[in-house]
C-alpha cells in the first residue's frame, strides 16, 4: 500500500489521538465511559464555526486565508472562543447532570445511561439549530505539497499534525511536572486517598472537565477543518475514540495519543485493504483484540 | 372513523407491544446478569434479517427466497439471535461494566455495518422488503387485520411474561439469583457462575431477535437505519422508565415511551409545517433526552421499579463522592 | 486536639462511636486499642473527616474541627494515615511527597520535601521510583512521611503494623519516638498491642465504640481486666472444636 495512505492515517489518527486523550483524561477521574464526549467534539466544531461566521461577517478582511492554509484569522480566534465555549458547556452539563449523579453514588450504569441520554440531547440541539447539512470553515481549495517518497499533504494536514502533537505533549507535561498534574493523576488512583493528602477532589475534577472539552474542541475544529462539519462527527469519533482510549491504557495521555495514531493507520490500511465502507469495524475489532488479550492496554495499570 | 380509530389503536399497541418484548430481553440480560448491554439494536437486527431472508420470497436484491413459514422464520430469528448472543457475552461478559458498554456499542456498530456492506447478502443500505406479514390475506379488512396482529402480540408477551416469571422461580432461576447475590459463594458450591449468566445473557438476546423479526413482518420492510444507536436507547429508556429489574415494568415502560413518542410524533406532524417536519423531529429528540436525564435524576427506579441491586459490582458507590474502593472500605471499618 | 462525647458512624441511626471523650497532648504518643469492632479505626477516621460525624466535637488547639472537610483537615494540623491504600502506587515517591507539599507557599514546597528526605534516607535514595515497586515496610514509612510534609501537629496512624513482619514493625515504630520529638502529637491505632504498649505514653482501650480504660502502658499491661479482655474474646473463638 502507498505510503500517501499511512499519511493519511496519521493524519486522521491524530485527531483521533487527541479527542482519545481527553476521554482518557474524563474517564480516569470521573470513572465511566462518557458516551457523551463525542458531542463535546461536534459542539466544538461547531462554535467555532458559528463565531468564526460572526467573525467574518463584522471583519470582512479575516476571513482572506493566511496562506499557505486554507483559512483566514478568523478560524484561530475561533478556535480559541471554541475551547473556552466549550469549556463552559461541559461544566454546565457536569453541574446539571452528572455531579448531582455523582452526589447520591449513583451506579456506573446511571451515569452511562444519562450520558447517552445528554448525547442525545446535545447531538440534535446541534441538527436544530444548524441542519444536518455538512458545512466547512473556508471554501478555499488548496494544493498538496508533494513531501518526497510519494506523499502529499496539505499545509492544513500539516499544521494540524503539528498542533495536535503540541498539544498533546503540553498535557503531558502539565500531568507530569505541574501541581495540578499530580493532583489529577493522584485523584484518577485513589480519590480518597487524594482526599487525605489535602487535594480539592471536585476542584480537580471541575477541571478535568474544562481539559477534556478543550481538547475536544480542538479536536473538533482539526476534523472540521480537514473533513467536515456535521452534527453526528462526534457520534461516528465516538468508537475509535474509546477504542484508542482504551488500547492505550486508561489514564496515559502519551498512549492515548499513540492509540489514536495506531488506529487511524489501521483505518488507513483496512481501506486500501477491504474498502473505505469497513473503516468503522477496524475500531471495533482493535478494541475487542485489546479486550481479549490485554485489558490494560499499552500503558495502562492492570485492574 | 371509529373504525380507523381502533385499527390505529391496535398498530399503536402492536407496535409498543413488540417493543415490550424487547425490554423483556433487556430485563432477562439486565435484571438477572447485570449485563449493561449497550448493543440492544444489533440483537434485534440480526433476528429481524435472520427472519427476513428466511421468509421472503427470492429476489435479486438479496440472498434468501427460502419463502419458509413465518413461525418458523421467527423461531430462526430467536435461535440466530441467542447464537450471537453466546458468543458475544462468551468475549464479555467478565468485562467491567463500562468496558461492556462500549464493547456492546461496538457489537452494534458492526451489525449494522454488516447489514449496510453485505449487500449481496442482505440487500445494503436498501434492506428487504416484501416480508410476509401474518394474516397478510386479511390485509384489505384493515379493523381485523390489525386485530388479529395485535392479538398474536398480546399473546407473544403474554406468554414471554409467564415464561420469564416461571423462569425465574425455577431451580435454573435459583441459580441466577444465588450468583447475582454473592458469586463467589455461588462458585464455592460448583456452580459454573460464567456459564450460567451466559446463558441467560443468550436467552435475553434470543428473545430481542425474537422482537426484530416480529417487528420486521409487522411493518414487512427492514433496512440498516431501522438499527441505529437511537433503538437501544429507546428501550433502555423504556426499561428505565416502567422500572428496570422487574417485568411488567418493562412491559409497562415500553407502552409508556412508545405512547409519547407516537404522541409527540404526531403532534409535530399536525402542528409543524411540512418543511420544518425534520428539524421538529430532532426537537423531539431533544425532549426525550432531556426527559430521561431527568427521570434519572428524579427516579431512576420508574414508575413499578425496585432498583434491586444486581452484583455488588453495580452497588451504589460508598456515601462520600471521593472514596475510590467501595465495598472494601464499608467492611473493613465494620470489622474494627 | 481533644474530642469531646463524639458519636459517629455511617449511617445516622446505626452509631459505631458511641460517645468518646479523647484527649491528646503535645509531643504525647496515645495508643489506641480494643477488640475487633471496637470501633477503633472508625473513631480516627471520623476525625478524619471520612465518617460521618453524628454527635460531639472535634477540637484542634482551640478550634473547631469538627465538620472540616477532610482536604482541609491537614490544614489544621491533622494528618491522618489509612491502614490500606496509603500510598499513590502509580506516583513515583518524590511525586508522592510533592504532592502532599503542593499546599504549602511555592517557596516552602521544596525546603518540606528535603526536610523529610532527610528523615527518611531510605526513600530518598529511590526517589525516582514508583511507590508501587516499594516493600511494606517502606511504603508504610512513605505513608507516614506523606503526612509529615506539611508539619502536622496530630498525627494519626490506623494501624500501621498490619501486614508487616516484627522486624519491619520494630523499625517503622523505631521512628515514630523522633516523630514525637520533632513536635508532632501521634495518635496510634493498633491490633499489636506489644508494640504499641512498648513506645506508648499513654493508652486508651475502645470496646463497643466506648472508651472503657485508659491509663500508662505499665497500667494497662498489670490490669487483668484487659487481659480478660483480649484473652475472652480470644477464647471464644478458640471454642470450635478442632
Amino acid at each position: 500500500m502507498n505510503p500517501q495512505g499511512l499519511v493519511d492515517g496519521l493524519i486522521a489518527g491524530a485527531t483521533i489521538g487527541l479527542g482519545a486523550v481527553g476521554i482518557t483524561l474524563t474517564y480516569s477521574i470521573l470513572r465511566f465511559s462518557n458516551f457523551a464526549h463525542g458531542e463535546l467534539i461536534s459542539w466544538g466544531a461547531y462554535f467555532a464555526l458559528a463565531v468564526a461566521g460572526l467573525l467574518g461577517a463584522a471583519f470582512g478582511f479575516l476571513t482572506t486565508p493566511i496562506l499557505p492554509f486554507s483559512f483566514g484569522w478568523t478560524l484561530p480566534i475561533a478556535a480559541i472562543a471554541a475551547i473556552a465555549l466549550n469549556a463552559a458547556l461541559a461544566l454546565v452539563v457536569d453541574t446539571l447532570l452528572f455531579s448531582r449523579l455523582r452526589a447520591r453514588n449513583s451506579t456506573v450504569i446511571i451515569m452511562v445511561m444519562a450520558s447517552f441520554g445528554a448525547a442525545l440531547t446535545l447531538r440534535n440541539l446541534l441538527e436544530f439549530t444548524f441542519t444536518g447539512k455538512p458545512q466547512y470553515y473556508t471554501g478555499a481549495l488548496q494544493i498538496a505539497i508533494r513531501l518526497g517518497g510519494g506523499i502529499r499533504a496539505t499545509p492544513d494536514q500539516l499544521l494540524s499534525l503539528v498542533i495536535a502533537l503540541l498539544v498533546v505533549s503540553g498535557v503531558h507535561l502539565l500531568l507530569t511536572r505541574t501541581a495540578m498534574g499530580r493532583a489529577m493523576r493522584a485523584v484518577s488512583e485513589n480519590p480518597q486517598l487524594a482526599d487525605l493528602a489535602g487535594v480539592n477532589v471536585r476542584q480537580v475534577i471541575r477541571i478535568v472537565w474544562v481539559l477534556g472539552a478543550g481538547l475536544a474542541a480542538v479536536a473538533g475544529v482539526m476534523a472540521g477543518l480537514l473533513i467536515q462539519i456535521r452534527p453526528e462527527m462526534g457520534l461516528d469519533l465516538l468508537l475509535p475514540l474509546f477504542a484508542a482510549a482504551i488500547l492505550g491504557g486508561i489514564g496515559s495521555v502519551p498512549g492515548a495519543m499513540l492509540a489514536g495514531l495506531i488506529i487511524g493507520i489501521s483505518e488507513a490500511l483496512a481501506v486500501a485493504a477491504v474498502g473505505a465502507q469497513w473503516r468503522a469495524a477496524v475500531s471495533f475489532v482493535i478494541l475487542v483484540a485489546v479486550l481479549l488479550v490485554r485489558p490494560q492496554g499499552l500503558f495502562g495499570r492492570p485492574e | 372513523m371509529t373504525i380507523e380509530l381502533i385499527a390505529y389503536g391496535a398498530f399503536f399497541l402492536t407496535m409498543a407491544l413488540s417493543f415490550a418484548i424487547i425490554c423483556l430481553g433487556l430485563n432477562v440480560q439486565w435484571g438477572q446478569t447485570g449485563v449493561f448491554n449497550v448493543g440492544v439494536s444489533g440483537f434485534v437486527a440480526v433476528g429481524a434479517y435472520t427472519s427476513a431472508l428466511l421468509t421472503t420470497p427470492p429476489s435479486d436484491a438479496h440472498l434468501g427466497g427460502f419463502a419458509l413459514p413465518i413461525a418458523l422464520g421467527w423461531i430462526a430469528a430467536a435461535l440466530a439471535s441467542a447464537l450471537v448472543s453466546f458468543v458475544i457475552g462468551a468475549i464479555t461478559i467478565r468485562l467491567r461494566s463500562d468496558y461492556l458498554a462500549i464493547a456492546t456499542f461496538g457489537v452494534a456498530v458492526a451489525v449494522q455495518l454488516c447489514a449496510l456492506n453485505l449487500q449481496p447478502l442482505t440487500g445494503g443500505p436498501f434492506g428487504i422488503g416484501f416480508i410476509p406479514r401474518p394474516f397478510s390475506e386479511l390485509a384489505g379488512r384493515p379493523l381485523a387485520f390489525s386485530l388479529l396482529n395485535l392479538g398474536v402480540l398480546i399473546l407473544l408477551v403474554g406468554g414471554l411474561y409467564f415464561f420469564l416469571q416461571r423462569l425465574a422461580r425455577s431451580p435454573w432461576g435459583r441459580v441466577l439469583r444465588a450468583i447475582r447475590e454473592d458469586e463467589t459463594a455461588a462458585r464455592a458450591l460448583g456452580k459454573n457462575a460464567t456459564l450460567f449468566r451466559l446463558q441467560a445473557f443468550a436467552i435475553g438476546g434470543g428473545i430481542m431477535g425474537l422482537a426484530g423479526a416480529v417487528q420486521g413482518h409487522f411493518i414487512g420492510f427492514i433496512a440498516p437505519d431501522n438499527y441505529q444507536p437511537i433503538l437501544t436507547f429507546q428501550v433502555w429508556a423504556m426499561l428505565i422508565v416502567g422500572g428496570s429489574g422487574n417485568n411488567r415494568g418493562a412491559i409497562l415502560g415500553a407502552i409508556v415511551v412508545w405512547g409519547i413518542w407516537a404522541a409527540s410524533a404526531a403532534m409535530i406532524g399536525a402542528v409543524v409545517p411540512a418543511d420544518q417536519q425534520a428539524r421538529a423531529a430532532t426537537l423531539q429528540i431533544v425532549t426525550i433526552g432531556v426527559a430521561l436525564c431527568v427521570i434519572l435524576l428524579l427516579r431512576p427506579r420508574g414508575i413499578l421499579g425496585e432498583l434491586r441491586v444486581v452484583s455488588r459490582h453495580l452497588d451504589a458507590r460508598p456515601r462520600d463522592a471521593a472514596s475510590a474502593a467501595p465495598t472494601k472500605e464499608v467492611s473493613r471499618a465494620e470489622r474494627s | 486536639m481533644t474530642t469531646e462525647g463524639l458519636v459517629a458512624g455511617y449511617e445516622d441511626g446505626l452509631p459505631i462511636v458511641r460517645g468518646v471523650d479523647f484527649a491528646l497532648g503535645p509531643e504525647e504518643l496515645v495508643a489506641v486499642l480494643g477488640p475487633n469492632g471496637a470501633g477503633k479505626s472508625t473513631f480516627v477516621k471520623a476525625i478524619a473527616g471520612l465518617v460521618p460525624i453524628h454527635g460531639g466535637r472535634v477540637m484542634v488547639g482551640s478550634t473547631d474541627a469538627t465538620f472540616v472537610p477532610p482536604h482541609e483537615k491537614i490544614r489544621h494540623g491533622l494528618a491522618f494515615v489509612p491502614q490500606t491504600e496509603n500510598v499513590f502506587a502509580t506516583l513515583s515517591i518524590a511525586d508522592n511527597l510533592r504532592l502532599a507539599a503542593d499546599i504549602l507557599p511555592k517557596a516552602e514546597r521544596a525546603r518540606q520535601v528535603d526536610r523529610v528526605f532527610n528523615m527518611f534516607p531510605d526513600l530518598a535514595d529511590r526517589s525516582g521510583r514508583r511507590a508501587g515497586a516499594l516493600s511494606g515496610g517502606q511504603r508504610q514509612m512513605l505513608a507516614i512521611a506523606r503526612a509529615l510534609i506539611v508539619g502536622p501537629t496530630v498525627l494519626i496512624l490506623d494501624e500501621p503494623s498490619a501486614g508487616l513482619s516484627p522486624k519491619v514493625v520494630g523499625e517503622v515504630f523505631a521512628r515514630l519516638d523522633d516523630i514525637k520529638r520533632s513536635g508532632v502529637a501521634i495518635v496510634l491505632v493498633e491490633q499489636n498491642i506489644k508494640a504499641a504498649l512498648a513506645v506508648a505514653d499513654r493508652a486508651v482501650v475502645l470496646v463497643d465504640g466506648q472508651m472503657r480504660h485508659e491509663g500508662t502502658p505499665d497500667d494497662l499491661a498489670h490490669d487483668p481486666r484487659i487481659a480478660e479482655l483480649y484473652l475472652g474474646v480470644r477464647r471464644n473463638r478458640v471454642a470450635i472444636p478442632a
